[in-house]
């Protein structure tokens, strides 16, 4: 026994000390437990409350309010309520006809400019691109007295133009000078001597997009079409001007129902919403978080 | 205008003219231009005598005899097309009509042959007609010798298709499958080569996709020896051909036709562009009378819209409710009961936004008319509509696909903006709702001077939300800075466990987090129990002010840092190493080398994202609106128009939305706007997209 022992120790002196990094002193052992201790600090706060969340929205022994006192039973009755008792199942369909149309109609505009924008040299170019410059710093909000009118205007012609529609309208056209700068920037990395040999083999510039450019660019676009649609997806404010009916509310707006309407107000039922709303989404983060970032940091998207 | 005495054609070079009576003409005042006295007035009795006995001169004797029998000739071109198009149908209609155009071709090529001397036009007849001649028959000796390829190669099928050999059949099958064995071989070796560590699992993947191909590739070869199959696949790329090769072919033609086209001058007696002023009346008529029909259709339907659509709207016909631009200046002043002054004020801008497209249709009409006359006078021909098309998708594409994006833009976001700047110069108020007049400065000299309801509350409003856009955004991008230094680290292990968890707060939609956190800050709510627990008495954050700032700045950095976070990291992940080796070699420490090298690095490249963070902050009405929605209330200091956490975009909400101050909300957000403009406008001024 005791002779294993020492030989054992006997082995740890010989063994080299292999990493190439320096070995820790004290110290760095000090910052790096402290290190460690502020991660789990930080993953706590993150964590607490939207475990909370998920509690509260299992928690069958909450009515009304979320409190801390009460046991927890595990019960689907928030979920239930939410799905009979309010228009949950019509707020998703909205917001995804919103946030999907938005998306594609963003997507369809954009691609187009910033084709245009990379590849021609017309007059005007560059007098158009400041104008677009411009244009982005708009904020949305600029014109929320004129959208209501505008509704009216336009719904008195065409009676089918809903507020919805409206609004793709004005996320779509928010978006399209930012995108379209986007989208040049990236257009512009690629090499026009592909687009010259197509034009040469006999490629309309429309086939020189779909064929050469489109391809090529399917990253960017993906990226500024998930941008589109998320953007609507989790904006309130724009939702809360226009739609006054609570059948035509997004998720955003009528999720704000259930905490803030003192006859509606159950917030284990927001916390249930709210749970089966953040998932997709998180979900779709995490794997897709490089594309994203990197689409942001290619230049601004409007919150 | 005189008379040049030569034309010039559409390359530049100078052609004699063929019109003797002009020839004559510019003869005559060639050298009246350069006589004095005397022989200058006889030169112009000269001139006069000519142009008084134009239809004596035995050149335009000719040139009217000639026009006749053209007209003849084409007519009886026409009648025996129509005879020969209603004669027995041929199998490949594409045949019968390249015959057909041949036999036109030469019968024009004989017709206008003895005029080529007499007149360019008859020259370009005579010349397309023998470009024609040189292209048809080759074509159509093409397409015929495709056509019996296609039926030879189509009765080999049947015949192969009727025989099928099971021989063959067996054999092939055969092989594919040592063709099989042999990749599956393969695969199994590439997935030894990676247990035993020789390449990595990205190469092996790629590895198996290229032999995937290749296996495919190899295993079609082989169906290639069964005659049904490659005689179908023959048939394919025949039928290929068949669609599109004549196409192609006439397209060639068509480039050496557009070719002479250019060549050949036109000669005219007109010396004043008069079809240009004639037709800069009515968009499309100049076009008309230079025979250029598609376009003079184009330009047709832009007068329609400008003169059915633009003008009256302009002047209050087909408003819904307005007066066209007049209600602009009146705002529905002493209209009726249901004449609402913001409707003619929007209609108003429309159409000044209308007239202004139909004034770009009707200079593009102008400018265009103008430029073909001009070429015409000098020899040039008006483009036709093939020329035309060519030019439209060179130069004109760029403007035809941004279209969309103009009318969006211009409808959806600059007539809202004109809306809003025009309205902050009335006192559209509570009381002044359905109709408002013109008021001037006196909004802005309102919130300038802190007056009235609102102008008090503005300047706190302001103060907070500079505080709040600076404590806020700073703060998160301090935590995700710090937090992506720490991450980081080396010596960190399990890393993408901790960057999953701190994308959290960015991937969770901010509206449901605002919303649970006020929730759990309300009086009773789980947080607001354990701060009271903790601090022994109880606190309500929502009803106090410079509490509900603070958990709205702690709530928006840990809101925001996650995605500075992601930022950074992906940055400190793309310094090369070798800087922090040679800071170490250097003797630097720990804190040194993040001060003098993460630091800056990350700095520089996150800047201009940053300018996006601040304004984003500024704009924050999410967070303020769902958090405690501008409250707590305190009427004495704000009135009852905002709340003491309200920020600018949020009191303009309230003012516009709720109360209905639409004028001085309007003026807010103009300043607003122009502050924004302004910062976004230094951030990009110095991005190269900017600058390129």
């Amino acid at each position: 026994m005791q002779k294993a022992k020492t030989k054992t120790k006997a082995k740890k002196a010989e063994q080299l000390y292999l990493s190439d990094r320096r070995p820790l002193t004290a110290m760095g052992r000090v910052m790096l437990a402290l290190s460690y201790l502020l991660l789990i600090l930080w993953a706590v706060a993150i964590l607490w409350p939207l475990l909370q969340m998920l509690v509260s929205a299992f928690n069958g022994g909450q009515s009304k309010y979320i409190s801390l006192t009460g046991d927890f039973h595990f019960s689907l009755k928030h979920f239930k309520f939410l799905f009979e008792k309010t228009y949950f199942l019509i707020w998703v369909k909205n917001t995804l006809i919103i946030a999907a149309s938005s998306a594609l109609l963003t997507l369809l505009i954009v691609s187009f400019t910033g084709y245009a924008y990379s590849r021609y040299r017309f007059s005007g170019r560059k007098a158009s691109l400041m104008s677009i410059l411009l244009i982005q710093a708009i904020p949305v909000f600029a014109g929320i007295t004129a959208y209501y009118t505008m509704h009216s205007i336009i719904s008195a012609i065409f009676p089918f133009f809903t507020r919805q529609a409206l609004l793709v309208l004005i996320y779509a056209g928010g978006g399209i000078a930012s995108n379209t700068f986007i989208l040049k920037g990236y257009i512009d990395s690629i090499s026009s001597e592909l687009d010259d040999a197509a034009h040469i083999d006999g490629c309309s510039n429309m086939q020189v997009y779909r064929l050469i450019i489109m391809p090529i660019a399917r990253p960017m676009l993906a990226i500024i079409a998930l941008w589109s649609f998320i953007g609507p997806f989790m904006d309130y404010m724009m939702p809360r001007i226009l739609l006054t009916n609570p059948q035509s509310y997004t998720l955003a707006t009528g999720l704000f129902t259930l905490i803030n309407d003192v006859r509606k107000m159950n917030q284990p039922a927001f916390a249930a919403g709210g749970l089966l709303t953040a998932v997709p989404i998180i979900i779709l983060f995490i794997s897709l978080q490089g594309q994203l970032v990197s689409g942001l940091s290619q230049g601004s998207v409007k919150g | 205008m005189k008379i040049a005495p030569k034309v010039i054609d559409q390359i530049g070079e100078a052609h004699e003219r063929k019109n003797l009576y002009l020839r004559e003409l510019a003869a005559l005042e060639e050298k009246a231009a350069a006589a004095g006295g005397d022989e200058l007035k006889a030169l112009q009795k000269k001139i006069a005598e000519l142009r008084r006995n134009k239809s004596e001169h035995p050149y335009q004797k000719e040139l009217a005899a000639y026009r006749a029998a053209e007209k003849n000739f084409l007519a009886q071109l026409k009648a025996e097309e129509a005879r020969e198009k209603a004669g027995q149908p041929d199998d490949d209609p594409a045949l019968a009509k390249l015959s057909r155009e041949i036999r036109q071709s030469q019968k024009e090529e004989a017709f206008y042959e003895p005029y080529v001397e007499l007149t360019y036009d008859a020259e370009l007849a005579w010349r397309n007609a023998v470009v024609k001649l040189r292209h048809l028959p080759e074509m159509m000796e093409n397409r015929r010798l495709l056509n019996e390829h296609i039926a030879r190669v189509q009765k080999e099928k049947q015949t192969a298709a009727a025989h099928g050999d099971s021989a063959i059949k067996a054999q092939i099958s055969a092989e594919k499958k040592l063709i099989e064995k042999k990749y599956a071989l393969r695969n199994q070796e590439l997935k030894e080569k990676q247990k035993s560590g020789m390449i990595s699992p990205k190469a092996v993947h790629n590895e198996s996709r290229v032999l995937k191909r290749a296996k495919a590739e190899e295993i079609q070869m082989l169906e290639m020896k069964d005659p049904l199959c490659s005689k179908t696949e023959e048939l394919r790329a025949l039928q290929h051909r068949h669609k599109v090769e004549l196409k192609e072919e006439r397209a060639v033609m068509q480039a050496d036709l557009s070719d002479l086209y250019r060549r050949i001058p036109v000669e005219t007696e007109d010396h004043l562009p008069l079809r240009a002023w004639v037709g800069s009346l009515i968009p499309g008529l100049s076009q008309l009378l230079n025979q250029q029909f598609v376009k003079a259709l184009l330009f047709f339907l832009s007068g329609l819209f400008t003169f059915l659509v633009a003008i009256p709207y302009a002047l209050g016909f087909g408003n819904f409710r307005g007066q066209g631009i007049a209600g602009l200046i009146s705002l529905a002043e002493g209209g009726k009961r249901v004449d609402r002054s913001i409707i003619f004020m929007i209609e108003g801008i429309i159409a000044i936004i209308l007239l202004l497209f139909a004034a770009a249709a009707y200079y593009f009409h102008i400018r265009d008319s103008f430029h073909v006359e001009k070429q015409r006078l000098k020899g040039i021909r008006p483009n036709r509509w093939t020329e035309t098309r060519q030019e439209i998708s060179r130069n004109g594409f760029p403007y035809i696909v941004s279209a969309p994006a103009l009318i969006v833009i211009v409808f959806i976001v600059l007539l809202p903006a004109i809306t809003t700047i025009l309205l902050s110069f009335t006192n559209m108020d509570p009381k002044n709702q359905s109709k408002f007049v013109w008021i001037g400065l006196e909004n802005y000299k309102t919130l300038a001077l802190g007056q009235g309801v609102a102008g008090k509350a503005f300047w706190l409003i302001l103060g907070w939300t500079v505080i709040w856009t600076l404590a806020a955004t700073t703060l998160a991008i301090l935590i995700g800075f710090f937090l992506a230094l720490l991450v980081n680290q080396e010596r960190i292990r399990g890393k993408r466990f901790w960057r999953t968890i701190y994308l959290l707060p960015w991937a969770v939609p901010a509206f449901i987090t605002i919303m649970f956190f006020s929730i759990m800050l309300a009086p009773n709510g789980p947080l607001t129990e354990i701060i009271s627990a903790i601090v022994g008495h109880t606190v309500n954050v929502k009803s106090d002010t410079t509490l509900t700032r603070i958990a709205l700045v702690m709530l928006q950095g840990w809101l925001g840092s996650s995605y500075i976070f992601l930022l950074c990291t992906g940055i400190l992940q793309s310094i090369p190493s070798d800087l922090y080796e040679a800071a170490d070699i250097d003797g630097a420490r720990g804190f040194q080398r993040i001060r003098h090298i993460t630091v800056p690095l990350v700095l520089f490249q996150i800047a201009p994202l940053l300018v996006t963070q601040y304004t984003f902050n500024f704009n924050n009405y999410s967070i303020i609106a769902l958090f405690n929605d501008g409250g707590p209330f305190f009427p004495s200091l704000y009135g009852n128009l905002a709340g003491s956490s309200d920020i600018l975009i949020s009191y303009i909400y309230k003012l516009t939305i709720d109360k209905q101050y639409q004028a001085l909300g309007a003026s807010i957000t103009v300043i607003v706007s122009a502050v924004l403009m302004f910062i976004s406008y230094l951030g990009f001024r110095k991005t190269k997209a900017f600058n390129s």
